[in-house]
């Protein structure tokens, strides 16, 4: 049967190599959203959990932005008071306060920008992934500056080489170029934060404080009695980590929609298909009948042939979905509000056989109709046109 | 029909192949979730032509087009070893030649590197004509404090490489005109990658009918 079903698709092959392309597509579409849901989970957990922080402090406005901002290696339009850090060090249940002060040169003619960090030694309880490659692990004095990977090869600068910022007058020894992290580090210029506050005019001003506390069960009562400090607000991880899932998680269920809309669409062009196909063979189907085929064999020949169809096309759709899926995945990292380092599509074989199991379901959901009606086909009637 | 058949199922079971193959390779991968991955490094980022437009119309103002010509080097390594005075550098294995035309006619040639100066990166660009002397070069971006930017930028300076050839000597002071004492040592790391380019460029036309390389066209 198997054959003989294969052998009726391969008689239209335009025909059914569209509705299979069709299908593919929509099971392409899915694949690639079930393998986002989660690889985005997975991907923003580990990101968030390498940052060894719990919470940051950081100016007024949209807490959720200005950490975003902050974790992306990005600059804010607004600063704390460096009072902030102090308190936030005082406070009982804060291990470790780590602040930060970026700023960014732009230069348009590159179509980028400078991108400077000032910290302080705290950082390094935060960062484990702080090892040099060259050079020495931290700032040897006040006019020093450890260069990201990617920086220090741009800028052709090894330990010991000066390096200069025309924008601010700053001459800089290079102290140290850190090792590949795969994060924003690597093209940041590290600086101590007085030189920072210094250069940019910015002192006693901070962009960030950056909090790891000693037992984060604790994050609740820290997290109220920081909220206190004038001028800053407390940004916890846990919900940023909810509200990008939640952003996330809307985008998705609309894209769900859409992916649904055209697995319908598929079903109906796989539908139509079959429906023609068994109109076109009425006088070969009633052949079939009146030389002994039964009713159940017809339509069990017509819900092989919408399975193969489905099949094929959930195959193909894989297929697609995993070589497409990188340039998927660069594209939407474009739009995230925090997009992570690590993979973002994690197709595992569970979401590939779900796709597989909804190809099937829409198979015979698809050949359902077809199949009875040629199985209602009567062998006289058929035999009477011929 | 038979061998329609068994295409098929040839295409079938390799489609299969694959899809088994992306699984086993994605559950291998390994994760380690509080440690960063370390991923390969990916090679120096090469130097861009960050100002095409305007080069073409201060080096070549009749040109009408050009076209992106990478050339290959690691098969000239000993070579160019000898005519460099030194071993090459890893991104000396390539070379990326923006060829010039007047419609179909080769007016000569615009290369880019970036040169380790004093303070920073300098990004050089430089144009050659067609015999390979040197017609035309421009700084397009460099981190120098001022004094010293300010005599590297010397439009006199500049010129003063033009008509040379990859084959003389270089010495600032000696052989192209000196500069101020503070800006001497990034003038040397100028002259040097400006002369390294230009036997780039000729061992790389000396080699050229040997295969032909890709070709992008703007």
């Amino acid at each position: 049967m198997l054959l003989l079903a294969f052998r009726n698709l391969v008689r239209r092959p335009l025909r059914n190599a569209l509705t299979v392309v069709g299908f593919a597509v929509a099971v392409a579409v899915l694949a690639c959203l079930s393998a986002f849901g989660h690889g985005y989970r997975r991907a923003l957990g580990t990101e968030l959990d390498r940052m060894g922080l719990q919470m940051m402090l950081v100016p007024l406005g949209c807490p959720y932005d200005a950490a975003a901002r902050v974790l992306k290696g990005k600059t804010l339009e607004n600063s704390l008071p460096e009072s902030a850090l102090d308190a936030a060090r005082h406070d009982p249940a804060v291990a470790v306060a780590a602040p930060l002060l970026m700023a960014a040169l732009p230069l348009p003619n590159e179509g980028r920008a400078d991108l400077w960090v000032g910290l302080d030694e705290s950082a390094l309880e935060l960062k484990p992934w702080w090892h040099v490659k060259t050079g020495e692990p931290w700032f040897s004095g006040d006019d020093s500056v450890i260069l990201g990977c990617d920086a220090a090869e741009v800028e052709t600068r090894a330990p010991g080489d000066w390096f200069y910022s025309p924008e601010t007058g700053q001459k800089l020894r290079v102290t140290g170029v850190l090792e590949r992290s795969g994060t924003s580090d690597d093209s940041l210029f590290f600086v101590p934060l007085h030189t920072a506050q210094r250069m940019f005019q910015q002192t006693n001003r901070l962009t960030a404080v950056a909090i790891r506390l000693r037992d984060p069960a604790q994050l609740r009562e820290a997290s109220e009695r920081l909220q206190r400090i004038p001028g800053a607000q407390v940004v916890t991880l846990t919900e940023m980590m909810g509200t990008f899932l939640n952003l996330v998680g809307a985008v998705r269920t609309l894209l769900f929609s859409i992916a649904l809309v055209a697995v319908t669409v598929s079903m109906l062009s796989v539908f139509n298909t079959l429906l023609a196909a068994v109109v076109e063979r009425t006088g070969e189907l009633s052949v079939m009948r009146a030389i002994g085929a039964s009713r159940a064999q017809i339509v069990g020949l017509i819900t092989t042939e919408a399975l193969l169809l489905t099949g094929a096309g959930s195959i193909v759709g894989i297929v697609l979905a995993l070589t497409i899926g990188r340039g998927v995945e660069n594209l939407v990292k474009q739009f995230l509000p925090l997009a992570p380092s690590e993979p973002l599509l994690l197709l595992t074989s569970t979401s590939l056989w779900q796709c597989a199991g909804i190809g099937a379901a829409v198979g015979v959901l698809a050949g359902l109709y077809p199949a009875w009606r040629a199985s209602r086909l009567h062998p006289a009637e058929a035999l009477k046109a011929e | 029909m038979s061998r329609l058949f068994v295409l098929a199922a040839g295409v079938l079971a390799l489609l299969l192949a694959v899809v088994a193959w992306r699984i086993i390779e994605s559950s291998n991968s390994p994760e380690i979730p509080f440690e960063p991955k370390n991923r390969p490094p990916p090679p120096a980022p090469l130097c861009p032509w960050r100002e095409p437009e305007a080069d073409l119309k201060l080096f070549f103002p009749d040109a009408t087009r050009y076209e992106l010509d990478t050339r290959i080097l690691s098969g000239l390594r000993l070579e160019l070893a000898e005519r460099l005075g030194r071993t090459p550098t890893g991104d000396e294995n390539a070379l990326h030649v923006y060829r010039i035309y007047r419609e179909q006619t080769p007016r000569g040639a615009v290369l880019t590197r970036r040169a380790k100066g004093a303070f920073g990166a300098i990004e050089i660009v430089l144009a050659a004509n067609t015999k390979g002397m040197v017609c035309g070069l421009r700084l397009q971006r460099l981190r120098e404090p001022e004094s010293i930017a300010v005599a590297l930028q010397n439009p006199a300076w500049l010129r003063s490489f033009d008509g040379r050839r990859g084959d003389r000597s270089w010495r600032p002071g000696a052989d192209i005109p000196d500069v101020a004492p503070e800006a001497r040592a990034s003038a040397e790391a100028i002259a040097d990658a400006v002369r390294s380019l230009l036997i780039l460029l000729a061992a790389s036309d000396e080699s050229r009918s040997q295969r032909p390389m890709a070709t992008r066209h703007h």
